[in-house]
C-alpha cells in the first residue's frame, strides 16, 4: 500500500488588511494593544467585496505551481475546503480545476468543514493515495468568513481573517507518511459557532438582516456569523487535550518523540490554555497568528508553510496536527516527514 | 485560591490585592472575553469546565466560587 506524503504548501492572502489601529477606532474600549495582547494578531487579511473564496483557492494553487515542484496537468484529485463556497451549485472545486488547467480526468470535491477541515481533507487525500484512487491530490482551504461578520461584533472582526493555502499530497515510497488519523464530532455545539441563514434551513430576509447588541456590547445579525467564544473555549479545552491523547495512543508514540504540535490556531488565549492544560512547551507548538488571524481551515498549513520552505520539516521529523472548532468538528494525525 | 484570585486580577486588569470574595465584577469589565479567559482560569485552577451562561449571571466573585462549588460537588 503507497504511503502518502505532503509534498508543498502555497498560499494566497488577499491584499487589503485590517489592522488593530483601525480596529481600536472602531471599538475604542479595545486599544490597539489590548487586542494584540489578548488575540496575538497584529492584522487580518480581508477579501475585497467581489473576491471569493475561489478565487483566494485558485490564487494559492496557482502560487504552488509556480514553485515548480508540481504541475496542474500532475493533479488528479482536487478537495477544496471551504464554508464560503463561490455557488450554492456547481461545486466550487469544479469551477476550480477549470480555472487551474487540471486535467478532466481529476475527481474535485468541497468539504464543508471549518477549522477541522485540514486534518480531514488530509485524511480524504491520504486515503485516495492508499487505495491507488489518485496519485497526486491538491488541498485547498479558503475562507471568506469576513463576509459573514458584522462590522460591529468585537468578539469575532478582531479574530478571523480571510485567506486559502494549497497542499500537494503525493504517493511516495519513503519512510514519510500521513496518519494515523483520529475524529470527533459533537452537532450538540452547532448554536455555538454558526450563520443561521442564508442557506435552505432560513432563507435570509429583512428580519434576518436587523442586527441587535448583546450584553457585551457587539452588534449582529441573524445574517452574520455568531460564537458564543465562552462554550467554544469549553468544547477546545475538553477536546482537544483528548485528541492529542487519542492520536499519540494511536500512533504509538510519546509526546517525547513529537517534533511538533500543530494546533489550529484559534486566537491567543485559546493557544495559552490548550498549551498550559497540555503541558506542551511553546517551543513545541508553532504560532502564526500575528500576520493573519484565524483563518479557519487554513490556520495550520499557513503556520507549516513557513517551516516546509525553510526546512525546518527535515525529513523523518515526527508531527501532530490538531483541528478544532464549528461542528462541533475536531480531528488529529500524525505526519512523518 | 491564591491562583484563581491572580488570575481574576489579569483578566478583569486590576491588582491582585483587590480581588475578594465580594468583589462586584459588574463594575469591571466582564465581558464575553473576561468570561471566556474565566472558564480557562477555573479549568486550570479546580479542573472544573464551567458554562458561559452561568458564568455571565455571576454577579460577583463569589458567585464564581459558587459555581466551581456545585460543579465540584456535582
Amino acid at each position: 500500500m503507497p504511503q502518502a506524503k505532503i509534498m508543498d504548501i502555497s498560499s494566497h492572502l488577499p491584499v487589503h488588511t485590517l489592522s488593530n489601529e483601525e480596529l481600536a477606532t472602531v471599538f475604542p474600549d479595545w486599544p490597539a494593544e489590548k487586542i494584540l495582547e489578548k488575540t496575538g494578531i497584529h492584522c487580518r487579511h480581508i477579501a475585497a467585496p467581489d473576491e471569493t473564496a475561489g478565487d483566494l483557492a485558485c490564487a494559492a494553487a496557482q502560487a504552488l505551481f509556480a514553485k515548480g515542484k508540481v504541475a496542474a496537468e500532475d493533479i488528479d484529485f482536487i478537495l477544496l475546503c471551504t464554508q464560503a463556497p463561490d455557488y450554492f451549485l456547481p461545486t466550487t472545486a469544479c469551477v476550480l480545476q477549470h480555472r487551474l488547467g487540471i486535467p478532466t480526468h481529476a475527481g474535485a470535491l468541497d468539504i464543508n468543514l471549518g477549522c477541522s477541515g485540514y486534518v480531514y481533507g488530509l485524511s480524504l487525500a491520504n486515503g485516495l493515495i492508499q487505495s491507488g484512487a489518485a496519485s497526486k491530490v491538491l488541498l485547498l482551504t479558503a475562507d471568506t468568513y469576513s463576509k459573514f461578520i458584522h462590522p460591529m461584533d468585537k468578539s469575532v472582526r478582531t479574530l478571523f481573517g480571510d485567506g486559502a493555502t494549497a497542499t500537494v499530497i503525493a504517493a511516495t515510497e519513503g519512510g514519510a507518511g500521513i496518519g494515523p488519523f483520529i475524529f470527533g464530532t459533537d452537532g450538540a455545539g452547532a448554536d455555538h459557532l454558526i450563520v443561521a441563514t442564508g442557506a435552505c434551513r432560513e432563507a435570509r430576509s429583512q428580519q434576518s438582516a436587523q442586527a441587535l447588541q448583546d450584553a457585551s456590547g457587539n452588534w449582529r445579525a441573524r445574517d452574520n456569523l455568531f460564537m458564543n467564544g465562552g462554550e467554544v473555549m469549553s468544547f477546545s479545552l475538553t477536546q482537544v487535550p483528548r485528541a492529542l491523547d487519542a492520536i499519540l495512543r494511536k500512533a504509538g508514540w510519546s509526546i517525547h518523540e513529537v517534533d511538533s504540535v500543530f494546533l489550529h490556531q484559534a486566537n491567543k488565549f485559546m493557544l495559552d490554555a490548550l498549551r498550559k492544560k497540555m503541558k506542551l512547551p511553546l517551543e513545541k507548538t508553532p504560532v502564526r497568528l500575528a500576520d493573519v488571524g484565524n483563518t479557519v481551515s487554513s490556520t495550520i498549513p499557513l503556520t507549516m508553510q513557513p517551516l516546509l520552505d525553510l526546512n525546518a520539516l527535515p525529513a523523518g521529523s515526527r508531527h501532530v496536527l490538531i483541528g478544532f472548532g464549528v461542528g462541533y468538528s475536531w480531528a488529529a494525525c500524525t505526519i512523518t516527514f | 485560591m491564591q491562583e484563581f484570585y491572580e488570575g481574576l486580577a489579569e483578566i478583569l486588569e486590576i491588582p491582585a490585592q483587590d480581588v475578594h470574595s465580594g468583589l462586584d465584577l459588574t463594575s469591571h469589565t466582564w465581558d464575553s472575553l473576561a468570561i471566556v479567559s474565566t472558564i480557562a482560569l477555573c479549568d486550570d485552577c479546580f479542573k472544573v469546565m464551567l458554562s458561559s451562561q452561568d458564568l455571565m449571571k455571576c454577579q460577583t466573585v463569589a458567585d464564581i466560587e459558587g459555581l466551581v462549588s456545585l460543579k465540584r460537588a456535582a
